[in-house]
């Protein structure tokens, strides 16, 4: 292990180490703790200047039901939930199909397609922008739920096919073989040997386009307009927009844009550092 | 005995194929009939919009249930099953890679050819495209416009100090890396800004930025001002110099949403870090113990080489975090103040749907511009993957 383990050093260091952790991870988390404590007090403290102080009275309860009762969080909240749900479901099935093709044929078209998944990943998105607002517009599908999705899906394809393909790629081959010499049509081999075997990956997968998604700004500002349709994050910035004076509420609205993601990572925390750290430990 | 069912095994199953086409002519036949006007009188609603959704599914559900009937049509064929192997690979991608292709692959080159033209992204009543071929004119413009430099020199910026997410992740990485108790769940604690979203992180930030009553102002006041009681008999703060108004400034506006950035970008390059010291052999590092090495030297020539893998995806990732910056600006300065934290990204978006702008010709130019730059990296790291792929071999 490097760097050297702290148990091998002294008592003191051990106690050093172990004293600035916390206050390294508070100086670390201090913008967001501020803004948890911000949006706990009244608004009358940050009109009389106590921005940091002990709040003069803990408001969690009622300025988070504010929030729900002054504005449409609630309608944000569910907006993302529609966007990121059928996305996630969407790329992930499609990458376990693509994913398969790519990683088990070798025909000579399977790297090629693999490299331009993974380079359509990486493009900026304002090259896409345009024509995937006009086409759009065209298919008459902007400004609605569903027309994101297709835009996500196929966009996060692309990911989840880097990943998927990976990962069967570094599962036996040989399972696959015996299958197919035993007869076992291509489809079979593939939901019943392969996809069992693929959870795991499908489980980080998930979790981290829901994330992703969940977090997404410009697709939703470009795509959607109708108020009705917005996601939480463009909910947050027009608040953002309307509350200039009532931080406390914003601060709110913030952190609960923020809970369901943290929440994800904290249950499937596995699952998510597999998926993120893809590529990063293979020599 | 045997000689028939092998036949069999490669013959077309002709009732198969039959209802297959049969179902795949009726829903292509029945799609035409699917229209918003349709829909609309079917479902009683008055508003046009109202039907956008519904006739939207029932397209989808149509094509779908073509597409499995193609599935089972193609699969029922004689030349299927003499050529699965061949065969397989495209239906599994079918599908994927036709999405892929019309929401991604075919935009960049669209988006590139708008850059050639002049237009505002309207048709005329016909339909008729309204634009204007208009050759190089946009990229003309462009070398010729402050904002585009100002845009482009911020985007360096971005790329030359969002790279200290790099060694930062690493410093914590290798801090974080200990076996006490309670140590998993400072790992996780410490991740935590990668997974919220920009647009709070900007907020977050925006309002420690904030000179009058935000996070930096009050660290500021402990060194810099004083309470003083004023004329009427109230506490008020005086302070000198006054706090600065980060985002305010047209010279530190770029930098204050770049520390931003960093914040989540450092917790990934984290963690990435934290996962590949995990996985480094241990053999070597006693060995390296063993003669003499310590600390630094350590890790310069027994760490890092191992961490090699680890340290291209950060770059890979940071690079790409850097120019596709558009949520912090969006939601901190939105270019401002006078387009000084302007970056490509931003500046695209500004022009193309900005407010009463629409240059679509324009913006395209801009986006052309980006999507070069990024193509460097893109190439790159295609490049470092088909040597892998090779090595693989």
């Amino acid at each position: 292990m490097f760097p050297r383990p702290i148990e091998k050093s002294s008592f003191a260091v051990r106690t050093l180490y172990k004293l600035s952790l916390p206050i390294a991870l508070l100086i670390w988390l201090l913008p967001l703790l501020a803004i948890f404590m911000t949006s706990i007090r009244p608004a009358s403290d940050i009109a009389t200047g106590n921005v940091f102080g002990i709040p003069s009275s803990f408001q969690l309860i009622r300025n988070y039901g504010e929030v729900f009762a002054k504005t449409d969080a609630l309608r944000y909240l569910f907006n993302t939930l529609l966007i990121a749900l059928p996305t996630m479901i969407i790329s992930v099935a499609l990458a376990c199909l693509t994913g398969y093709a790519l990683a088990v044929y070798k025909f000579r078209w399977a790297l090629p397609i693999f490299f331009l998944f993974v380079a359509g990943n990486f493009v900026p998105f304002q090259i896409l922008m345009l024509p995937v607002v006009d086409m759009s517009n065209r298919l008459d599908i902007i400004n609605t739920v569903p027309g994101l999705v297709m835009f996500h899906a196929a966009f996060q394809t692309g990911f989840c096919t880097l990943f998927m393909r990976n990962f069967i790629k570094a599962l036996p081959f040989e399972l696959i073989e015996s299958a197919r010499l035993e007869g076992v049509d291509e489809f079979k081999i593939f939901w019943h040997l392969v996809l069992p075997l693929v959870k795991p990956a499908i489980a980080a997968l998930c979790v981290l386009i829901f994330t992703f998604i969940w977090n997404d700004f410009f697709w939703a500002t470009v795509l959607l307009r109708d108020d009705s349709t917005l996601p939480i994050t463009v909910g947050v910035r027009t608040l953002n927009g309307e509350f200039v004076q009532q931080w406390h509420l914003v601060s709110a609205a913030s952190l609960l844009a923020a809970i369901p993601p943290v929440i994800m990572f904290f249950v499937m925390q596995k699952h998510f550092i597999a998926g993120l750290t893809l590529g990063a430990t293979k020599g | 005995m045997t000689s028939p069912s092998v036949s069999d095994r490669f013959a077309t199953s002709k009732t198969r194929a039959l209802v297959a086409a049969v179902v795949i002519a009726l829903c292509l036949y029945a799609l035409q009939f699917v229209t918003i006007d349709g829909m609309q009188s079917l479902l009683d609603v008055t508003r046009q919009s109202a039907a956008r959704v519904p006739t939207f599914f029932v397209r989808i559900t149509l094509l779908l249930c073509a597409l499995a009937a193609a599935f089972i049509f193609i699969t029922s064929l004689s030349f299927y099953k003499r050529n699965k192997v061949a065969v397989a690979p495209w239906l599994f991608l079918f599908v994927g890679l036709v999405l892929f292709m019309i929401y991604v692959i075919v935009p960049i080159f669209q988006s590139i050819s708008y850059s050639f033209t002049r237009w505002d992204g309207l048709y005329d009543i016909n339909g008729v495209w309204t634009g204007k071929w208009v050759g190089f004119h946009n990229y003309k413009l462009l070398f010729q416009d402050p904002n585009f430099y100002t845009s482009l020199k911020n985007n360096l910026w971005w790329l030359v100090l969002f790279m200290l997410a790099v060694p930062i992740g690493l410093f914590i990485a290798l801090f974080l890396n200990q076996t006490v108790t309670g140590i998993r769940i400072y790992k996780s604690l410490f991740f935590f800004p990668f997974v919220i979203s920009q647009v709070v992180v900007g907020l977050i930030f925006a309002w420690a930025y904030n000179p009058e009553f935000g996070l930096l102002s009050e660290i500021w006041s402990w060194f810099f001002c004083e309470t003083k009681t004023n004329i009427v008999g109230n506490l008020t703060r005086v302070c000198s110099p006054e706090p600065p108004s980060i985002l305010g400034d047209e010279n530190t506006a770029t930098f204050g949403i770049i520390a931003a950035g960093l914040w989540p970008q450092i917790a990934y390059c984290m963690i990435l870090y934290l996962t590949g010291l995990n996985n480094i052999s241990s053999d070597q590092i006693e060995a390296g113990r063993l003669d003499g090495a310590k600390g630094w030297k350590m890790l310069r020539h027994v760490i890092l080489p191992q961490l090699k893998p680890a340290t291209f995806i950060a770059i890979v990732v940071t690079v790409i975090g850097a120019l596709r910056s558009f949520d912090m600006i969006a939601t901190m300065t939105q270019g401002g103040p006078f387009g000084s934290s302007n970056v490509l990204a931003y500046y695209m978006y500004d022009q193309a749907v900005g407010e009463g702008v629409g240059r679509y010709g324009y913006g395209s130019a801009i986006a052309t511009v980006l999507f070069l730059i990024m193509l460097v990296y893109i190439s790159y790291f295609l490049w470092r993957m088909y040597q892998d792929e090779v090595e693989a071999r």
